[in-house]
């Protein structure tokens, strides 16, 4: 198996500060890799050690196999997307997608020629002219992710892309990145601190956390398989059951976690587990209430259809044992 | 309850809220009478003059309309005072341009805590002392029996020295006494003016669009020519604005450190005082607002002002 890029125990410290401790990774070429994580988690140092802005402290960083900790920036075949689109204001947009090739020494004619074919890419066909300041927030992403693709990397690192899009735009934008990605074939690594981004486009998530991936695996692995607490807590609506809560609730004494989704208010005593509805928001698509089980909190997410139970209300809790995750101790 | 207590201030305060022009007015009018009858009256009385011409029998002046004066710049001996001094101000202000950058860009990308003040202090502080005192100093830096001098007949290269002073025209019997002196001294005691704006121009570019252009395959020379010079441009314009129309106008370190050749200043200065020949004086001093206006608009069809 031939990977795009490989993370050999890398490290990278600023000082005492361990931004990237002994992190190994492995992305698969052609794949939508994404780097899941808190800000100060480590995730965008990683970005940049592929990118070649940061240097490890120790370990090695390989691209296509090629060991890369000696090569600058400009000699890798990876190009970045920034997290404030980072484009030139002195420039128009096609001057700007073209900048790659222009460094290049590519003649005028033909890499306006291949920069507009890049903006047709991205829908913005007809822009050229046009400064960065004078786009919106989405056209500028556009703008950056064209730039980054005209010289054909074979790695596309994006940097927050959608940060500063509003939700309407980001969900858009979400797809149109997937699609992108399909039809180019090219490796894409994707940092970002929103969880549901990294689920519903990448193939691979690893979650960071203190400069550590924590756990890397599929979407489905990490939303349902949580390896820790922090998992659990960060990538979503899981509840986590200690492990005097599992006896309780009739499990195994361990680390659980228990997603919102997989359980079922019934009759007071009728289930695993009674308590007090505290709270009830209606979101849509589900209802979502909050259960005391004596000290303890559990949420609840009740499908549209089915009757919720009222703030204050006995309820039952109930749930099959396969939707109990155990988790590690951490 | 602000309505019960009427008052002046009170009254004052609704009626600014409720017409905001009245504020903007009251702020404006001072400084606009200032700039307008002192600043910009005085300039206009002194272009009108050069207008006129003087008789050159009775040293009267005839308060006629007529284009003689400006005719009598382009004599020989006025238009080489013209001529040496844009040359001198041109050359000051590249060797500004040049000598400030790197400094400038060390200062905006790299200085930080100590150094950052350490540099505005090293910037800032030959400016706070008189500057009349430095171009003293300098002469006698400059100076045959000078330091200078001595430093170099110490390092035993006083033959490049030598050499250096046989130049024509820019030669001199010590550099005190030629073109080379002036130029130092100018270079000198400007500096400051172009350093700070364009560390102000360079402070203003965001470090994401350097890596932007390293990332997309741009060496670190190509990234100086494509992105920091562009952006740092108004900052290096605005800076040569100093150096040049300073050096276009002083009239005082040509008199001191040089050959005794005149400049624009000290024509002007020699024109209204001693000859009385005002008209001369205006003309003269209209030169270097035209040679600015002319630098502005080439500047401005260069794309100077794009990144602004």
């Amino acid at each position: 198996m031939s990977y795009a890029v490989e993370f050999d125990h890398v490290s990278r410290h600023f000082g005492t500060v361990r931004a990237v401790d002994d992190v190994s990774i492995a992305i698969e070429e052609g794949g939508f890799f994404a780097m899941l994580g808190p800000s100060g988690s480590g995730k965008t140092t990683c970005l940049r050690l592929i990118s070649g802005f940061e240097r490890p402290t120790a370990g090695h960083v390989r691209i296509f196999g090629e060991t890369s900790e000696d090569l600058p920036p400009n000699r890798r075949p990876v190009n970045t997307v920034f997290q404030d689109y980072a484009l030139f204001p002195h420039l128009s947009v096609r001057d700007n997608v073209a900048y790659g090739l222009m460094v290049q020494g590519i003649e005028k004619r033909t890499r306006h020629a291949r920069a507009e074919e890049m903006l047709a890419l991205v829908k913005l066909d007809s822009y050229g002219d046009r400064k960065p300041a004078q786009l919106s927030g989405g056209q500028r992403q556009r703008v950056a992710l064209a730039r980054a693709l005209v010289n054909h990397p074979r790695v596309l690192l994006l940097d927050e892309p959608l940060g500063a899009l509003d939700l309407k735009l980001r969900e858009a934008m979400q797809d149109e990145l997937k699609a992108l990605q399909r039809q180019l074939g090219i490796t894409f690594v994707f940092v970002t601190h929103d969880q549901g981004e990294a689920l519903s486009m990448a193939d691979r998530v690893a979650v960071f956390n203190d400069g550590r991936i924590v756990q890397e695996g599929s979407p489905e692995d990490i939303y349902q398989r949580p390896r820790t607490r922090f998992v659990a807590d960060f990538v979503g609506s899981a509840n986590v059951l200690s492990p005097a809560l599992s006896r309780r609730a009739g499990g195994p004494e361990a680390w659980h976690s228990l997603r919102a989704e997989a359980m079922e208010a019934v009759a007071s005593e009728a289930g695993r587990i009674s308590g007090t509805v505290t709270t009830v928001r209606y979101l849509g698509a589900i209802k979502r209430i909050t259960v005391d089980v004596g000290g303890d909190e559990l949420t609840v997410a009740i499908p549209a259809g089915q009757d919720a139970p009222a703030e204050g209300a006995a309820v039952g809790l109930n749930w099959t044992a396969a939707a109990m995750h155990r988790m590690e101790d951490a | 309850m602000a309505a019960a207590r009427p008052g002046i201030a009170q009254g004052l305060s609704d009626l600014f809220w409720r017409r905001p022009k009245v504020l903007l007015a009251v702020l404006l009018i001072p400084p606009l009478l200032w700039l307008g009858v002192i600043y910009i009256g005085s300039l206009a009385a002194l272009l009108v003059q050069s207008f006129f011409s003087i008789d050159e029998f009775s040293g009267l002046i005839n308060y006629e309309f007529t284009l003689k004066t400006y005719a009598e710049l382009l004599r020989p001996a006025n238009f080489d005072i013209i001529l040496r001094t844009t040359l001198m101000a041109a050359a000051v202000t590249v060797a500004a341009a040049i000598i400030a950058f790197p400094i400038a860009y060390y200062a905006a990308r790299f200085a930080k805590g100590h150094m950052k003040a350490l540099f505005y202090l090293g910037v800032m502080l030959p400016l706070w002392s008189s500057y009349l005192v430095k171009v003293y100093a300098w002469k006698l830096i400059l100076a045959k029996e000078g330091i200078l001098t001595w430093a170099v007949d110490g390092v035993g290269a006083s033959a490049a020295l030598n050499a250096i002073l046989a130049l024509p025209v820019i030669g001199g019997g010590s550099l005190s006494v030629s073109y080379i002196g002036t130029f130092l001294v100018f270079l000198y005691v400007w500096l400051p003016f172009m350093i700070l704006p364009v560390q102000a121009a360079l402070e203003r570019v965001p470090a994401n669009l350097l890596e932007a252009s390293n990332d997309l395959g741009a060496r670190p020379g190509q990234t100086l020519r494509h992105v920091i010079l562009p952006l740092a441009m108004p900052g290096i314009i605005a800076g040569s604005i100093f150096t040049f129309s300073l050096t276009l106008g002083d009239y005082i370190i040509p008199q001191i450190v040089g050959s005794s050749r005149l400049f624009i200043g000290q024509a002007v200065y020699a024109h209204q005082g001693t000859a009385g020949n005002i008209p001369l004086a205006a003309a003269f001093a209209v030169v270097p607002i035209v040679i600015m206006g002319l630098y502005l608009w080439m500047a401005k069809r260069q794309g100077a002002f794009d990144a602004l």
